[in-house]
């Protein structure tokens, strides 16, 4: 199998006017509604688990239509009520003066004392992050689109031209160290596409271990490191790799269950962010490994690991790995031949399985045995 | 013959006397505080009750002067109707002889005791006579009263008229007592005065303190309770005694006349039954056979009168006849053995409620107007529960007033008994125990004895079942005891509900409070969002809030802010 770049599904997008609208639309509705002498509310889409469920014609993580409404009269909610109205005006002068603002500079930027009390608007971050969210589901606006950004994390490697406002640059020109993903990619754009896919791995050291051996370059695709569970820009990055430039996506993480619900939360989307599914996960994405099948297939039953916890046979389990394993069988999205399979038999034998082992065989052995040839081969879960 | 006859003057000499040493805690002497404020009682009940007789507001004025180390001068001092002059040295001399002691009638006093006993006092500890000045109207008495032990009388020791050219009409009695002590404590003078006050809202009280402190007890009601009204006895609240001295003083012909006319709910049919219940008792008494007596007194005791004399054939004709004579013979010649089989009788028949027209309640209207003008509270609520009987057939009548907040500061139970302030043995009174049973919480009061709560119980009577010759507690029976509840309840209720509407208006001016707190955040997001002006914005929101939110400015409410 010869993996090969698509024609691309969806067009960037991202217009600020639509977000201004969609902030101005709301407070008229606020102000009409309190003119007519009617008690003003935000319908917020209620968070938590038993407000998600999968969606079996997308294959997506989605949110549920529960929602409950914030009201000024409510003295329970009047304070949120207001905090909602304040963000909505930051953010309002952040998107139409082009400004950017962390989720802290956010906080700090609203918190003051509100006039003739010693209450302040936002006592806490843990107060203004929430809202920010609630504002995205109730808009159906990413954060990054209002401007509000979150920490970078992940970095980009490849033969691909981005355009970042002024600048545009090649993200295989960069040194070893590639293209950090900025905490928004709504502004980025790809003017030259080299690439046939796009392998997102797990840990930085495999991504170095792959750029130092030349797989990108060799096998004509581009490296996306995601340094733990995928930050949303790098979600969002995938995406819009996947679905604008119409690049296949592999995935490739630790076999364990940690790195599994990586991988599913870049194809699925998360109960967390069930609200934006739709503009972060890539229900396309394959999953090349780690897999508890690799450990035969390559004699690698000398180096793997224990799970951690208690296992559900024993006295006080589950517990640890194999909890979330089990929890993970459960999950709508899991109900998979071969996933309940990989599941069953990580639980059956205890064992998880880093892609660091792969070492053990030699340095070159990932990037030049083991990818190429289950990609070329096409053992890829979905 | 002539040494026994000295004997027998010395044992009557004595007796008085000593009856009255003997059983001064019965009458309320003992201990230096409560001396004094049993001879204030006894004093103030007397004008109390004078003025309510004669339709009279009283005016009430107490002085206590300090002369020595536990050594006062009492001064009690009212317009009442006066004492005719014949009549002082009876009222203030003669021992166990009054106006109601013989009547069956609801009244604050000890039953002719009360201030001769006072008087008595007086005399003992420090040898003087007691000072009355007194007027109906005419000529001011002024005269020197004491009484002769021997006799048991009371003897004019000085008397002096004086012309009256402003009419005045009272009396004020001055007395010199030691062996006492003025305390302001919670048995003292200060608090029985007090409790009195409340319970007496149409009686303006006052008080001069030893130390010259004037304290007025102001008149909140301007409505006079009618006198108590003389209930004849009903059946099942007598005692052989009863019976037996009632019917050698009444002037009827027969004991059947002497029954029914003195007794209420007696009846020619209920004297036919009478006769019935006690030949039976008289048959069973005489059968010998424990198992069929113990039988037959069972069907009596469920009343089937008719076949227990039937079991005795024939026989029972004959005493009945006999128990027929006792009804028509003069009612002095009723022997006591005589007297105890009609109350034993009385006891197992059946008879209508006794009438209560007797009982004099405080009344809701009065007891709210006692507490709000001498313990000025924030709220206060009465309830004056239904006659009511006990033991059978004396009827009693409860009622409660709760006072809550204000200038009241810490919780209280006010016991009275026929509108007397119970200020002893708390602990074992009735009063006390349903109080106490409570579930306060219940009723927004989280707990009774931190809250800023009163408790006014009083027990109306002809016959207080106290359980001490103090008169002090009132016994713990179960009639009462749920009386007390019912009626506690029923007034915990109404503050309830009166706790529930002020911490919802207080609700509402806090959420008020809340929500204008955000009014300037949120106008200028507004106007940030949608351009318009801040004022407007301001003003949609303020008219919002004005329309939605009702807020009652409630008296207390105002209070509580500030305290906050």
């Amino acid at each position: 199998m010869k993996l090969k770049r698509q024609k691309p599904k969806e067009k960037f997008s991202y217009d600020p006017q639509k977000v201004l609208k969609k902030l101005e639309d709301l407070a008229m509705r606020i102000l009409e509604d309190v003119k007519a002498g009617k008690n003003p509310y935000f319908d917020v889409p209620t968070r938590g688990l038993n407000n998600v469920y999968f969606d079996e014609e997308s294959r997506l993580i989605k949110l549920g239509d529960r929602l409950s409404k914030r009201y000024f009269l409510n003295v329970a909610h009047a304070r949120k009520f207001m905090q909602t109205l304040i963000l909505m005006a930051y953010i309002k002068r952040l998107v139409s003066e082009g400004k950017h603002a962390s989720l802290r500079e956010a906080y700090y930027a609203n918190k003051h004392t509100i006039p003739g009390t010693k209450e302040n608007t936002f006592e806490d971050q843990s107060e203004s992050d929430p809202i920010i969210e609630d504002l995205e589901r109730m808009l159906g606006v990413l954060r990054e689109e209002m401007h509000i950004t979150a920490d970078r994390r992940g970095y980009i490697y490849g033969d691909i031209v981005i355009k970042d406002g002024e600048d545009e640059f090649n993200a295989s020109k960069l040194g070893t160290g590639g293209w950090a993903v900025p905490g928004t990619v709504e502004h980025i754009q790809f003017p030259e596409v080299n690439v046939d896919y796009v392998l997102v791995v797990e840990t930085a050291a495999m991504a170095d271990r792959l750029i130092e051996e030349k797989y990108p370059k060799r096998e004509n695709c581009l490296i996306v490191a995601t340094q733990g569970q995928a930050s949303r820009g790098v979600r969002r990055l995938i995406h819009r790799l996947h679905y604008e430039e119409g690049l296949p996506i592999i995935v490739f993480t630790d076999g364990d269950p940690y790195g599994w619900y990586i991988y599913s939360t870049i194809k699925r989307g998360s109960i967390n962010l069930a609200y934006l599914s739709e503009k972060l996960a890539t229900p396309d994405a394959k999953f090349v490994g780690m897999t508890m099948d690799d450990i035969k297939e390559y004699g690698l039953e000398n180096v793997t690991e224990k799970l951690k916890g208690i296992p559900p046979d024993k006295k006080g389990g589950p517990t640890g790995d194999y909890k979330r394993l089990i929890e993970e069988m459960n999950y709508p999205w899991f109900q998979d031949k071969e996933w309940q399979r990989q599941l069953k038999l990580a639980l059956k034998w205890g064992v998880r399985i880093e892609q660091q082992a792969l070492a053990n065989k030699s340095l070159e052995f990932v990037a030049k045995e083991y990818l190429p040839e289950k990609i070329r081969e096409g053992k890829l879960l979905p | 013959m002539a040494e026994a006859r000295d004997l027998f003057k010395e044992f009557k000499v004595q007796s008085v006397s000593e009856f009255f040493r003997r059983n001064a805690a019965m009458l309320g002497y003992t201990g230096k505080i409560r001396s004094l404020t049993t001879i204030i009682h006894e004093a103030v009940t007397n004008s109390l009750d004078a003025c309510e007789e004669a339709g009279i507001l009283p005016y009430i004025r107490v002085e206590i002067e300090e002369l020595g180390k536990e050594h006062y001068k009492i001064i009690v001092e009212d317009n009442g109707p006066g004492i005719p002059e014949e009549y002082i040295p009876h009222v203030f001399g003669k021992m166990l002889a009054g106006t109601k002691a013989h009547r069956n009638i609801q009244s604050r006093g000890q039953q002719g005791i009360g201030i001769s006993g006072a008087v008595m006092f007086a005399q003992i500890t420090t040898g003087k006579p007691t000072r009355v000045i007194t007027s109906t109207g005419g000529d001011i008495v002024e005269a020197w009263v004491k009484i002769d032990v021997q006799k048991n009388e009371g003897k004019i020791v000085k008397k002096i008229k004086h012309p009256n050219p402003k009419g005045w009409r009272g009396t004020r009695i001055e007395m010199e007592v030691k062996d006492v002590k003025y305390v302001r404590s919670k048995q003292g003078v200060y608090w029985y005065l007090k409790l009195t006050a409340i319970a007496n809202p149409h009686a303006h009280i006052e008080l001069v303190e030893p130390d010259g402190k004037l304290i007025i007890f102001p008149r909140s009601s301007e409505e006079i309770p009618k006198p108590p009204v003389e209930m004849k006895p009903h059946p099942k609240g007598v005692m052989v005694d009863d019976v037996y001295t009632m019917a050698h003083r009444s002037k009827k012909s027969s004991v059947k006349r002497f029954l029914i006319s003195e007794f209420s709910r007696i009846s020619e049919k209920k004297i036919d039954e009478l006769i019935k219940y006690i030949t039976a008792l008289r048959l069973i008494k005489k059968e010998e056979n424990k198992e069929i007596k113990e039988k037959l007194y069972e069907k009596l005791v469920n009343g089937d009168v008719d076949s227990v004399l039937k079991a005795f054939g024939r026989k029972w004709k004959k005493v009945m006849e006999n128990v027929e004579k006792i009804m028509e013979k003069p009612p002095e010649k009723l022997t006591w053995q005589e007297a105890e089989e009609i109350v034993e009788a009385f006891k197992l028949m059946k008879f209508l409620a006794p009438p209560t027209h007797g009982l004099r309640p405080i009344g809701e209207e009065n007891i709210k107007k006692g507490l709000m003008g001498i313990l000025k509270p924030e709220f206060v609520t009465a309830v004056t529960r239904a006659p009511k009987v006990y033991s059978g057939g004396i009827p009693f009548q409860v009622e409660v007033g709760l006072a809550y907040g204000g200038e009241i500061s810490s919780s209280e139970i006010l016991r009275y008994a026929n509108r007397v302030p119970l200020l002893f043995d708390a602990g074992s009174c009735v009063i006390t125990s349903a109080v106490r049973s409570i579930d306060w919480k219940r009723y927004k009061i989280d707990s009774f004895d931190t809250s800023p709560l009163v408790v006014l119980v009083n027990v109306v009577s002809v016959h207080v079942p106290y359980t001490s010759t103090g008169k002090q507690s009132i016994a713990d029976i179960e009639e009462i005891y749920n009386e007390i509840r019912l009626a506690l309840m029923d007034a915990a209720r109404k503050l309830a509900f009166y706790l529930g509407g002020k911490y919802r208006r207080l609700y509402q001016i806090k959420r008020r409070k809340t929500l204008e707190k955000y009014l300037p955040e949120i106008a200028r997001s507004l106007h940030i969002l949608t351009g318009e002006p801040e004022e407007r914005i301001r003003e949609y929101f303020l008219r919002l809030i004005e329309s939605k939110i009702e807020v009652e400015e409630v008296e207390g409410v105002e209070v509580e802010e500030a305290e906050a």
